[in-house]
């Protein structure tokens, strides 16, 4: 059954191919964003009233900026896919009556094409970005929690966080992009998600940062599991139980949002008009 | 075989004001206007035989048929091919049907074509002694194989729509539905297209519903004719009795002398009327009642016909009757 995703598979590792230049002007925007958030938390530790050597939430400056390095290659590593506006150009061309009148899942696909995405950029950007910066990191005594030879095992833990981060992501991204059956429109709803995501995933900021209520909630949505916990999981900040809790939990709302995400769908392909012709 | 039982589709359209206060209302207020695309419609097709699904342009021919494959999902009533339910069970049917929409392409745009076709094997599962087969089968009759490597883009209308009709039939459906295969198509393409959806029907025996708005198409492909007008059936029954249906209808278009004129003529009988039409003469009768021989002796003696043209009535016309007549019985409902 699955054979039949594997074209949207390859497509999607192909694809990624195409927007090398894009890759290179990301990269130089995300090198002078990366240096703000530096110098912004070198500024709030400095700051603080234990100096810069103080540890605000468990984190010292240093583990911070190891923090803001890795979440910004793992996010960029994770999340490259489009399946939100695909979607939204299926529908306003037209064009997902091509994918209903065809013997496969439309969900299947995104999720095929995703993971092409995410294998491509792993090998291509990932292996090179994250050896880079562990080394550079490591050596500069910024990733204190690192211990040989468990950081080895520990990466086997990473790479399936970091799966069912980018599952997470196309999942979300994919109810958001049904919901664009409703609305017909994407922008809205592509904006809401986005500033959820950036907020809710402790990619601006950790969720140990939240104030305790929110925190508390924050930290058992799926959302955290889509940044934050693979790279505090990298930088072994969690001991194996608590790594193996943040796996569980990811895996667990990936069932519940891929069962929601085939509830919405079957109810939205109802309200499919492809007007014309 | 595919079962249509009272199927309804009824469209909500926002009803928008006008201007920029209309617009803000319409933030507002959801007033909707319905519309009835498709209303009650009933018949059932058998397999093997090819369909000619006509009508106007909006009298929900396209409405029906993305109901039949899937897309839509009906307001009211049922579709079953072959016994299944299209809407319900989308990639069990959608492995049995071909569907072309002559308006858009399926096919994937910037990669080679014979890529696409790759694809779709894989998404069909299709083994690859059937694709060999197929593409064989497909490129003699589609005349395909000379552009299978250029990227879809890159081909003309005419070389998409047949990459288009032989991506559809590639995983040899039981039924097709091909909505306005020969849009914009020249004679020859036309021609290409007419003659692979006949060799597909008797080869595979496949089932075909076909819509278009070439009479052409309808004469040399269909049996069976389906007449649709504002969401029903106006006509369901073989070509034949479609076309006798005002009667054994004839025409005699004749080259006369200049002095006469259609008023003047001497009358045969009420039964045949007499037009004019660019300067010639156009006789118009039911040939079971006035006798063909009777009606071209007139001609010649009484009309003193130098040349003369005979021709049985088209589909077309009456289909162009039949919609003439609906439009004529609705101006004076309203």
């Amino acid at each position: 059954m699955l054979k039949k995703y594997k074209p949207f598979l390859r497509a999607g590792a192909i694809d990624t191919m195409a927007y090398r230049f894009n890759i290179l002007i990301w990269a130089a925007i995300t090198v002078c964003e990366v240096a703000c958030m530096v110098f912004l938390w070198l500024a709030v530790y400095r700051s603080s009233e234990g100096g810069i050597d103080a540890e605000i939430h468990g984190f010292t400056y240093r583990e911070m900026i190891a923090y803001v390095v890795l979440t910004t290659i793992f996010n960029f590593v994770t999340y490259n896919n489009d399946t939100l506006w695909n979607i939204n150009t299926d529908i306003k061309k037209g064009t997902v009556g091509n994918y209903l009148i065809k013997p496969i899942s439309y969900r299947g696909k995104f999720a095929a094409t995703s993971l092409g995405n995410l294998l491509t950029m792993t090998l291509m950007f990932g292996v090179p970005l994250y050896a880079a910066a562990l080394v550079t990191l490591g050596v500069l005594g910024f990733l204190p929690g690192l211990s040989f030879p468990a950081f080895f095992a520990n990466l086997g833990l990473f790479l399936l966080s970091g799966l069912c981060a980018s599952l997470l992501n196309d999942t979300i991204s994919y109810i958001f992009g049904i919901l664009c059956f409703y609305t017909s429109s994407g922008w809205g709803l592509n904006s809401l998600k986005v500033t959820l995501i950036s907020f809710l995933s402790g990619t601006l900021l950790p969720i140990a940062f939240f104030p305790k209520g929110l925190r508390e909630v924050v930290s058992r949505m799926p959302f955290a599991g889509m940044s934050q916990n693979p790279v505090l999981i990298l930088m072994m900040k969690y001991d194996l139980k608590e790594s193996l809790r943040c796996v569980a939990l990811s895996v667990a709302w990936i069932v519940v949002l891929e069962l929601f995400a085939k509830l919405l769908f079957s109810h939205a392909v109802r309200k499919v008009t492809v007007h014309g012709g | 075989m595919i079962e249509v039982n009272d199927l309804t589709k009824v469209f909500k359209k926002p009803i928008r004001g006008n201007g920029l206060s209309g617009m803000v209302k319409t933030l507002f207020s959801r007033k909707y206007d319905e519309i009835r695309a498709v209303d009650g419609i009933s018949f059932t097709v058998p397999d093997g035989e090819i369909v000619g699904y006509i009508g106007a342009n909006g009298a929900g021919k396209s409405t029906t048929i993305k109901m039949m494959c899937g897309i839509l999902t009906p307001t009211s009533g049922t579709v079953f091919i072959d016994g299944v339910e299209p809407y319900r069970k989308r990639r069990q049917v959608a492995q049995r049907i071909g569907v072309v929409f002559g308006q858009k392409t399926q096919l994937w745009w910037d990669i080679p074509l014979v890529e696409s076709f790759k694809v779709l094997k894989e998404i069909y599962q299709i083994s690859d002694a059937d694709y060999r087969e197929r593409m064989d089968f497909l490129g003699e009759v589609l005349d395909i194989t000379r552009f299978l490597s250029q990227p879809v883009r890159t081909l003309s209308l005419g070389e998409r729509m047949r990459a288009d009709l032989a991506a559809s039939m590639l995983h040899n459906p039981r039924i097709l539905f091909l909505d306005e295969p020969t849009i914009g198509m020249d004679v020859l393409v036309k021609e290409k297209i007419r003659l692979a959806i006949r060799a597909l029907n008797k080869t595979y025996g496949t089932t075909v519903v076909l819509t278009t708005h070439d009479m052409t198409d309808i004469e040399n492909l269909c049996s069976r004719i389906i007449l649709l007008e504002k969401g029903s059936i106006l006509y369901d029954g073989p070509q034949k009795s479609l076309k006798t249906r005002f009667g054994n209808i004839k025409t005699l278009t004749l080259t006369v002398p200049a002095e006469i004129h259609a008023e003047t003529a001497p009358m045969l009988s009420p039964e045949v009327a007499v037009s004019e039409a660019d300067g010639r003469l156009v006789l118009r009768f039911d040939a079971d009642k006035v006798a063909l021989e009777q009606a071209i002796q007139y001609a010649f003696r009484d009309l003193h016909a130098m040349d003369m043209k005979i021709a049985e009535i088209s589909i077309g016309d009456v289909v162009k009757t039949i919609l003439e007549q609906q439009e004529a019985e609705h101006a004076e409902k309203v």
